[in-house]
């Protein structure tokens, strides 16, 4: 009994830390609910008792409860709405609030800190959660998919968690990734995902990577800003090259705690197939084509089928918040099962997220902001990768697959067993997915604290302190089944382990004053620090041949006992990146005289143990201004709400590139050696892009919003891993060196949201944001080559080129003519021996359409996206399918077999036009039907049941598995863009969920 | 206000200690002060075996100089077949003699022996032995002599040079007479084995082989050749040869077999491969697996060929052309005692059992002396003549670590470039005492007299597929003629041109007339 109450002390104790109850308070406790001009309640709206700190937020019926003084006055305040105050004596706490389309008074999350947006000079664009694609994700760069303009955001292949490309205002990049520099609640993110590669164990070693925004929960984030232009970029220094993207997450609001609860299943399969011969067709066609019947084994198999399934998602999300003024917190977990469409493949995904404000002293100066989210994602990989040889990968296997022969051979009386033919190099898909199991463990957790002081109104320092921690580890087994050379009777496992940390303490001190009745001042000034540190190591080893099975036939996960090996095939190695130090000192000030002259003036410089040793600081500056035009005294146009000019220029740096570049290296090899590595070069720097940005701002009839922006990039001192003059250290090392050169991005976006319809029972929204860009490369001395292909009988064959006067990544290839009618055999312009620019993998325009529709409880949300005016390399047609493979009884592609003009199965496989294909697109993304219940009794609040479709139907006549693919082909780092490789599938999922609150 | 001032100074001085000099640190590298300062002949044993082993991929894959060297001249051929080899041309031009200035593996090829010399450069300034430093000048005055066969001009720095500035380069005499002085300087520092090494005698051969081709250096379109650089090959040679420490081994493949350390008694100088043993970089069995086919034991990848004329140049008794060598295998046991090691053609048979092996068409793999450039028939897979002279290590095949080391120099390279010496200073008779005496412990029946004719055939037979024929067929002034597959070729083709970056990266280069 004693031990009960004891522990039922303890409960209520935590209880009491947990839920931060607030101090006891006299006055009335007024409740109402906050409606729009609709008579719809507005959730998510500021109620605070003026002059105080006092403040709660509206639920999601817009029902508030605050306890104010008879005296005082609440202030009820809304993105999107003009802000209302009314008095507690009046007795009316039931607003109705007009909405507003100026949004001037809303706060922008920007490069340390926030701003007003009547402040904003420059090219900002945010999505809030509600705007938000719905469904399943993996990460949160997928929620804003299409809804940026500016903004191409690609998933590079169908795999759950896989990588995307994320670029926002064209294409600059001629190394490196190319994406945005992604920042955390003020957390700069390191960029790189600290899952393993999978090494080489005889499938090809580029696996496609792993996203590394995974660790984050897309249900944690309440909003992202995507920052385009170089005024809003600049504060970022030299890792802002290609736009910064702000993600905001959850925070507790202070109120009663509140639960919120959201779930959904669903289930995914093959959005679109890649047509190869069935089992009838495969059979004409060796007579078609004057071949043996030699290889039509008698079956009728379909091998993509048996390596695919229907994947089921599942997806759980629990968030609790609350707290009062002074201590608000909010504590969310999340568990996703995502089972891919290709067998044994899915992710694992666990997170949480605490986060806590707080506000110390008598006089509320001191406070602490903490944030931790700690993660864990677990995938089953299959054996896929970017750059399979002859052995092919799962997909181009599947595809391969003689359709006449059985991949399960029964006999009468024994178990089934796989059909795999030892020696040859006929790879039976289904054993291969059996044979291999790929699993990757990633741990992360990041954690900030922020303390910050304000001395006084307009003056405050804030301190922050990250560390991001990750570590990854992969276990690799291929089962000695498997007839590879190296592998049969042997059996193979790897495992290795990724560790990477980044460090982060910056200072800020933000002074923002009104100088004059008309003149205000916002002003920073900050110091940051930044260590990054990437290790790791591996082990590898074959079974013994003298065991039976290799590892011997235990059942047993190889990787669990790696020390059985044949000693005589062990591969160890270890390594550690040279040490990242960045250091930088940043200012920043905007005046506002009068809300309509805006000037800004940001400056970074920054400092990095990368530079060579003559080039330690880069000075990155931006100038800009706007004029909202609107509230001049002589403009007198009811019809425009909001009419602001903007204009920007300024200077962003890039420095990916590995460190320890500028200095020579000397590394440990495996033969007991000592080797020089790269090729040092001293003078080496950040990489620079110049950018102005024009933009405007209109609101129309207070229904429509238009921006528009206007851009020219222009990078400079390309940074890139040259091939140095020899003799140089051995192993065809690297030069990083800035080329002389310049890549212009300019362009067009243009995005556009009109509230069509706004009654009580029907709302009708529309958005759509529209990017016309255009990219051209000038003032190389030599020409680069890249987008590397693979397969058989491709080796050393490139398709893109970065040379003057084309778009970066210009196809550049063979002249396709067509076959030839007798001979069956391909021809070239100028025999071949010429190549040719033909084609553009850089959408000329990317389109992003979103709407809402809304009947009473009812609300449709859709998104589409496409892009258009871009060609896509299809490897796959050209090395996988192609009909040379039913020589080697293998299959081919229908169109292949169907084409009018017989080709030669002789006809060798070079890379030429013929494989480059419209890559125009048009795809709803995702559409969402839901049902808001309201509540149900006392407890269940906002219900809502919804049912999403992701993928659901794409326009294109690309023949691979979908045109929003960019397989990594690339070429001693040079990236490669719109090459179709043999894919992890795309999927298409449907998903049932409902959402509620406690 | 002042003890709260205090505070806050205090919190972000001490916040700001965190400044640093942004020096960069490695802790799994060595930068070359912490190689020098550390210094002991440890680190430059270290050095050393870098550089030995960054010569292992470029002379044992098939991609590297064997491609360069063989599949420009009547040895060798590397066809497309349908959908495989392809390879963006890069194997038909090498053959047919249309390859350019940005052809991937003469670029690679140039980048790998000019590594070679890089590294042994670098070397030299961390303070050798003697005995150490003679070891590096010389895989350095080797890597330069390949590149000098091949592109006439040798770039090169000094130790401890700027790698910014752009390397001097020196052409053709004037890079083979620093080539001769180096070697001669050396030869007394370096030891007399192992075989492995560099060695006195691997120096001596290379000594040959710089007169030898002095006057082709010189003018490669009409090669003359000095009395004196004769006498000094003959010499050299005989001092090779007196040492008696290289004989003839009782069968002709046991110089390239998986034990070839141990009884290729005529190997001179060696790539050292240990069997089971990842050597980092070097996959001698490529020369195998370039070759066969799919179905053979084990798979290969079913390329490269030999051309019909070049194996109609052997008689039949000369068991250069292949034998049935024995396996170190208990599995693959070679029952019915076929040919499995020199060319192959025909019908090809089990390891194991003896049984007639099909192709993936289902027809007999059975090799066909013909072969084309573009192969466009149903049997495009079994076409051409297969060839490779390093026996099957069937227990480390699957692995990629075979046993067999691979040869850069050897006693009938020696004996054949002395009876060219003596033949080309007018005394054939006793340079056919030398060439029959090696034919006849080939199985091959004595030449009637010595020509520059028969002498480059013979040095076919002899040295096929070891990456001298290019050098030879200049030489002899046949490496323009037309030959299957390839018409008579423009001179240009008499050497590599430089690859297009590196004239970019280096305006000391020139390329060479015609490119």
């Amino acid at each position: 009994m004693l031990k009960m109450n004891f522990f039922r002390r303890a409960i209520l104790a935590l209880a009491t830390l947990l839920l931060f109850i607030p101090g006891f308070s006299q006055n009335r406790t007024v409740s109402g609910t906050v409606s729009d001009q609709a008579g719809r309640g507005i959730p998510g709206v500021t109620v605070t008792v003026k002059g105080t700190r006092t403040s709660t937020q509206t639920n999601s019926d817009g029902a508030y409860t605050i306890s104010a003084p008879e005296t005082g006055t609440l202030v009820f305040s809304s993105v999107g709405f003009s802000a209302m105050e009314m008095a507690v004596s009046a007795g009316n706490f039931s607003p109705t609030l007009a909405a507003s389309f100026d949004n001037l008074s809303e706060v922008v999350v920007t490069g340390y800190g926030t701003t007003r947006r009547k402040d904003l000079t420059g090219a900002i664009a945010t999505v809030n959660e509600k705007n938000f694609n719905k469904g399943v994700y993996t990460s949160p760069d997928q929620l804003i998919q299409g809804k940026v303009a500016g903004v191409q955001i690609t998933n590079n292949s169908g795999q759950p968690g896989g990588a995307t490309t994320f670029k926002i205002r064209g294409n600059s990049a001629i190394t490196g990734s190319g994406n945005p520099l992604f920042v955390v609640d003020g957390v700069a993110l390191d960029g790189r995902s600290v899952r393993p590669g999978v090494g080489d164990v005889g499938f090809g070693g580029g696996n496609p990577g792993a996203n590394p925004l995974n660790f984050l929960n897309p249900s944690d984030i309440a909003s992202m800003e995507v920052l385009k232009d170089a005024s809003a970029t600049a504060i970022y220094g030299s890792r802002a090259a290609y736009g910064v993207v702000l993600i905001t997450t959850k925070r507790g609001k202070s109120g009663e705690p509140k639960i919120d609860f959201n779930a959904s299943v669903g289930f995914s399969k093959v959005a679109k197939r890649i047509d190869v011969l069935d089992a009838a067709q495969f059979r004409s066609a060796l007579t078609y084509y004057g071949l043996s019947n030699a290889n039509d084994k008698g079956s009728s198999v379909d091998a993509f089928d048996e390596i695919t399934r229907r994947g089921i998602v599942q997806n759980y999300n629990v968030g609790v918040s609350g707290g009062a003024d002074n201590a608000r917190y909010r504590l969310s977990m999340g568990v996703l099962n995502q089972e891919g469409i290709v067998r044994k493949t899915g992710l694992k995904k666990y997170t949480a997220n605490l986060s806590g404000q707080f506000k110390f002293l008598n006089s509320k100066k001191l406070g602490l902001d903490i944030n931790i989210i700690p993660s864990q994602f677990q995938e089953d990989l299959a054996p896929i990768s970017n750059d399979a040889g002859s052995r092919g990968s799962l997909i181009g296997n599947a595809l391969q697959w003689n359709p006449t022969e059985n991949l399960i051979i029964k006999r009468a009386g024994k178990p089934d067993s796989l059909n795999v033919v030892r020696g040859g190099d006929l790879i039976n898909p289904l054993a291969l997915q059996t044979a291999i199991d790929d699993k990757t463990k990633v741990t992360t957790i990041l954690g900030s604290i922020s303390p910050y002081y304000k001395f006084n109104d307009w003056l405050e320092y804030r301190f922050l302190y990250s560390i991001n921690y990750g570590s990854g580890t992969r276990r690799t087994t291929v089962q000695p089944f498997m007839n590879f050379n190296d592998v049969i009777d042997r059996g193979r496992a790897r495992i290795g382990y990724a560790e990477l940390t980044t460090q982060q303490s910056t200072h800020t001190l933000n002074f923002n004053k009104k100088l004059s009745s008309s003149i205000s001042l916002t002003a920073l000034a900050g110091f940051e620090y930044q260590k990054y540190s990437n290790r790791g190591y591996d082990v590898n080893g074959f079974g013994r041949i003298s065991i039976p099975g290799g590892f011997g036939n235990y059942g047993l996960d190889f990787t669990n006992y790696i020390q059985y090996s044949d000693p005589t095939t062990r591969g160890v190695g270890s390594f550690v990146d040279p040490s990242y130090e960045l250091q930088s000192y940043f200012g920043k000030a905007i005046v506002n005289i009068s809300d309509k002259y805006v000037f800004q003036a940001t400056i970074r410089a920054d400092g990095s143990s990368k530079f060579g040793a003559n080039n330690k600081y880069g000075y990155f500056p931006s100038l800009s201004a706007a004029w909202t035009v609107n509230k001049e005294s002589f403009f007198s146009v009811d019809q425009i709400s909001l009419l602001k000019l903007r204009a920007s220029w300024g200077r962003t740096g890039n420095q990916e590139f590995p460190s320890g570049s500028a200095i020579a290296r000397y590394s440990f090899t495996g033969s007991g050696g000592i080797q020089q590595t790269n090729a040092e070069n001293e003078n080496l720097k950040w990489q620079t892009d110049q950018q102005y940005n024009i933009g405007m701002d209109l609101g129309l009839f207070n229904r429509l919003n238009i921006t528009l922006d206007y851009f020219n990039k222009k990078t400079t001192d390309l940074l890139f891993p040259s091939e140095p003059a020899q003799p140089a250290a051995p192993g065809a090392p690297i030069r990083w060196v800035n080329l002389d050169g310049n890549i212009i991005n300019k362009g067009l976006e243009a995005t556009i949201n009109a509230t069509i319809v706004n009654q009580k029972d029907f709302t009708f929204d529309f958005g759509v944001n529209a990017t016309f860009q255009s990219n051209s490369v000038s003032g190389l001395s030599s020409a680069i080559n890249t987008g590397g292909l693979h397969g058989q009988g491709i080796s050393g064959s490139t398709v893109q080129v970065i040379r003057n006067g084309l778009p970066i990544n210009a196809f550049y290839t063979r002249e396709f003519l067509g076959i030839d009618k007798t001979s069956g055999l391909a021809s070239y312009s100028a025999g071949g021996d010429l190549l040719y620019y033909v084609g553009n993998p850089n959408p000329k325009t990317l389109l992003g359409l979103n709407t809402t529709v809304r009947y009473k409880a009812l609300t449709l949300n859709a998104a589409m996206n496409g892009a258009f005016g871009y060609q896509i390399y299809n490897n796959t047609y050209n090395n996988v399918i192609n009909v040379g493979s039913i020589n080697n009884g293998k299959n081919i592609g229908v169109s292949v077999f169907q084409d009018p003009i017989k080709e030669s199965f002789a006809n060798p496989v070079t890379a030429s036009s013929r494989f480059l294909e419209s890559g125009n697109f048009l795809k709803l993304t995702n559409a969402t039907l839901s049902y808001n219940v309201g509540n149900i009794g006392t407890y269940f609040k906002g219900i809502n049941v919804f049912v999403t479709g992701q993928n659901l139907f794409v326009i294109t006549k690309f023949t691979g598995f979908d045109p929003e693919v960019n397989v990594d082909k690339n070429v001693n780092g040079v990236p490669s863009v719109a090459i179709e490789y043999i894919p992890y599938p795309s999927a298409r999922t449907i998903t049932f969920g409902v959402n509620f609150s406690l | 206000m002042l003890r709260k001032l205090i505070f806050i100074l205090t919190t972000i001085s001490l916040a700001f200690a965190g400044c640093t000099k942004l020096e960069e640190k490695f802790d799994g590298q060595l930068t070359s002060s912490q190689i020098s300062t550390t210094g002991s002949a440890g680190n430059v044993n270290a050095l050393l075996t870098g550089i030995y082993a960054s010569m292992r991929g470029t002379f044992q894959g098939q991609a590297g100089v064997y491609a360069l060297w063989e599949m420009t001249t009547d040895e060798l051929i590397g066809p497309t077949r349908g959908g495989d080899w392809d390879d963006n041309g890069a194997w038909r031009v090498l053959h047919s003699h249309r390859f350019d200035g940005d052809h991937i593996r003469i670029r690679e090829v140039w980048n790998d022996l000019n590594g070679i010399s890089y590294s042994a450069t670098d070397m030299l300034r961390f303070n050798p032995s003697a005995a150490q430093g003679a070891e590096a000048r010389f895989l350095r005055a080797f890597a330069q002599f390949m590149i000098l066969d091949g592109w006439g001009q040798v770039p090169y720095r000094e130790p401890g040079e700027s790698s910014i500035t752009a390397p001097k380069v020196r052409k053709g005499t004037e890079a083979l007479t620093y080539i001769i002085s180096e070697l001669t300087a050396i030869i007394p520092s370096l030891p007399d084995a192992p075989v492995t090494k560099a060695t006195k005698d691997a120096a001596r051969v290379l000594l040959m082989k710089c007169y030898l081709n002095k006057g082709a250096f010189a003018n490669r379109s009409a090669p003359t050749f000095d009395a004196a650089d004769m006498q000094q090959v003959i010499t050299i040679a005989d001092q090779i040869i007196a040492s008696n420490r290289f004989l003839f081994s009782p069968n002709y493949f046991d110089n390239f077999a998986p034990s070839n350390g141990t009884i290729g008694k005529e190997n001179i100088w060696t790539q050292e491969n240990l069997g089971g043993v990842g050597g980092g970089g070097g996959d001698i069995r490529s020369r195998w697996h370039s070759s066969v086919h799919y179905n053979s034991q084990p798979s290969g990848w079913n390329g490269f060929t030999t051309l019909s004329d070049f194996y109609n140049k052997f008689e039949a008794t000369d068991k250069r052309r292949g034998v049935a060598y024995p396996t170190n295998s208990t599995t693959f046991t070679n029952p019915g005692n076929r040919i499995n090691v020199g060319f192959l053609v025909g019908q090809q048979y089990d390891m194991t059992n003896d049984a007639p092996l099909k192709d993936r068409t289902g027809a007999p793999l059975a090799f066909t002396p013909q072969i084309s450039i573009i192969e466009k028939g149903t049997n495009l897979e079994v076409t051409g003549i297969r060839a490779y002279k390093y026996m099957i290590d069937f227990p480390n095949a699957n692995q990629g670590q075979w046993d067999n080391d691979y040869v850069h120099f050897r006693l009938g390279d020696v004996l054949l470039m002395k009876a060219e010496a003596q033949l080309r200073s007018g005394a054939a008779a006793a340079g056919l005492v030398i060439v029959n005496s090696l034919r006849t412990n080939r199985g091959a029946t004595p030449l009637a007299s010595l020509t520059t004719d028969n002498m480059i055939d013979e040095r076919g037979r002899e040295m096929y597929l070891e990456s001298w024929r290019k050098q030879d067929l200049i030489r002899f002034g046949k490496f323009l003629l037309p030959w299957q597959e390839k018409a008579a070729s423009d001179p240009k083709y008499l050497f590599f041109p430089i690859p297009n970056g590196q004239l970019a990266a280096n305006p000391n280069l020139t390329q060479n007339p015609g490119f």
